[in-house]
């Protein structure tokens, strides 16, 4: 009895370390925003993107810290903060979703589907994001992009800058992974 | 007996790393990844200006402000130009040599005060984390009074119509719509008109803001005046309007009893009190706009 148990206890314990694994890491993945109307062109990038990604499961998540985009326009970014986004209520956006159909052994570029839920200032949608994914050296390079429109995330937008803002905003984005160590 | 003991102890254990692995996502481990640094309070006030006197805000690095600040009023022998009887404009410029120190100087049309300042932002409020909970910027004004009419120094000499104001702006952004700021003020004036009058004065300034939509606000404040001037009737300054942001142009509109924008004046020279007959009430509408000189390049990884 005692031994199965330990064998048990072994087998699990083997398990965990396995998925430890089989994580990679970004820490300093790239997110930046394009704006473009006949007023003004708006671009702010994020430099400290974090992700996980865990190959057991085919599965991503991204954490994007809001206050870290940084503006061209000192004052365009406490507006953003301040008013649109509103940072202090909803500081971090996030996307949560699989990767579908991946196949980790190809070892050349890739281009799949990620499917899964995007929240940005508190409200989550459903985002399809086509993402290519490549091996360069050690690392798993993912990078794509998508549009979102500002009004699904109740984004408020007064009427008199209506002109300078984008109904549909461009994301660009580039994530470096490494293995995850715990 | 021990075995049974042991079974459980590993029945829990497996569940307890089954829950590590499976019960946590993955969003919930990266949480733990990210860094925290400390988080400066942005914006306890929009503007440079709380409504009649400075607020603890500077500007960001590289930026320009230029302000029209105005005050209109009807005069009871009703003279009516354009607008109002009266009109009186402050225009100002400062530019911030870094995100903490700002210099301005400007020129006001009606009572002819040249004024320059010097701010220097030297505490910041922290919002997660354990550091200052309160935001506290040091303002140097001095001013020159030129119209001896609407002076109440001496003008006989250069000396004489200077004064110099120092100012320990004290402010707490409560919650995300509400801002509080004290100002405790000491105006040195170089002489004065009267000899009964002091020339050091010791004030109080209490203000706040308080925002009802995402670009609109409502601000008001109010100077106590210690040790008022002896030779004429003065009133403590008093202030209510609304703030309104837009993009790069930040609009002031209040109610006041203080026709004089230099902060030395206006503390003590306020000859009215705050009722609505003519000519106590003066109109005021600043207008500042924002001239960004550096752009921000985002960090390279």
């Amino acid at each position: 009895m005692n031994r199965i148990v330990l064998l048990v206890l072994l087998l699990t314990g083997q398990a965990l370390s396995l998925n430890a694994q089989k994580r990679f890491i970004a820490r300093q993945g790239q997110v930046t925003f394009f704006s473009y109307t006949s007023v003004e062109n708006i671009e702010a990038t994020n430099n400290q993107v974090f992700s996980i990604l865990d190959f057991n499961k085919n599965e991503l998540a991204v954490s994007i810290l809001m206050r870290a985009f940084v503006f061209p326009k000192a004052l365009m970014q406490e507006h953003f903060n301040e008013s649109y986004m509103e940072s202090d209520i909803y500081p971090k956006s996030t996307f949560e979703g699989d990767i579908i159909d991946f196949d980790a052994s190809l070892p050349t570029v890739q281009t799949k589907i990620i499917k899964g839920r995007l929240t940005v200032h508190g409200i989550t949608k459903e985002k399809e994001i086509k993402t290519k994914i490549e091996f360069i050296a050690n690392t798993l390079v993912f990078s794509g992009s998508f549009d979102m429109t500002v009004a699904d995330y109740k984004i408020k937008i007064p009427p008199i800058v209506a002109g300078n803002i984008a109904k549909t905003i461009a994301v660009k984005f580039r994530f470096e992974f490494q293995p995850y160590e715990q | 007996m021990n075995n049974k003991i042991f079974f459980i102890l590993a029945v829990l254990h497996i569940i307890g790393s089954t829950t590590l692995v499976f019960g946590q996502s993955l969003l919930q481990e990266l949480d733990k990844e990210l860094i925290s640094d400390p988080v400066y309070t942005e914006a306890t006030f929009k503007t440079t200006r709380l409504a009649l006197g400075h607020s603890v805000q500077t500007r960001k690095s590289g930026i320009m402000e230029i302000s029209a600040n105005s005050r209109f009023w009807n005069i009871p022998e009703r003279t009516q130009g354009f607008i109002a009887d009266r009109v009186s404009t402050r225009f100002g410029v400062s530019y911030a040599f870094t995100d903490r120190f700002t210099a301005g100087f400007g020129v006001t049309t009606f009572d002819g005060i040249l004024d320059g300042y010097l701010k220097y932002k030297l505490v910041r409020q922290v919002s997660e984390g354990k550091e200052s909970p309160l935001t506290i910027t040091l303002l140097q004004n001095s001013s020159l009074r030129t119209n001896p009419d609407r002076s109440i120094n001496s003008t006989e000499n250069f000396s004489d119509k200077l004064s110099f104001t120092t100012q320990v702006l004290i402010a707490r952004k409560f919650t995300r719509n509400l801002s509080m700021q004290l100002s405790p003020t000491f105006v040195h004036r170089s002489s004065a008109i009267s000899d009964d009058d002091p020339t050091n004065h010791f004030a109080l300034g209490i203000g706040g803001r308080y925002r009802i939509g995402g670009h609109l606000s409502i601000s008001s404040e109010y100077y106590y005046l210690a040790n008022p001037l002896e030779s004429i009737t003065t009133y403590d300054a008093f202030a209510i309007g609304v703030n309104w942001e837009l993009t790069d142009l930040m609009l002031q509109f209040h109610l006041s009893n203080a026709p004089n924008i230099a902060e030395d004046a206006f503390i003590t020279q306020t000859r009215n009190n705050f009722n609505t007959r003519d000519g106590n009430l003066f109109f005021g509408f600043n207008a500042t706009f924002v001239l960004h000189f550096k752009r921000n390049q985002s960090k390279k990884p």
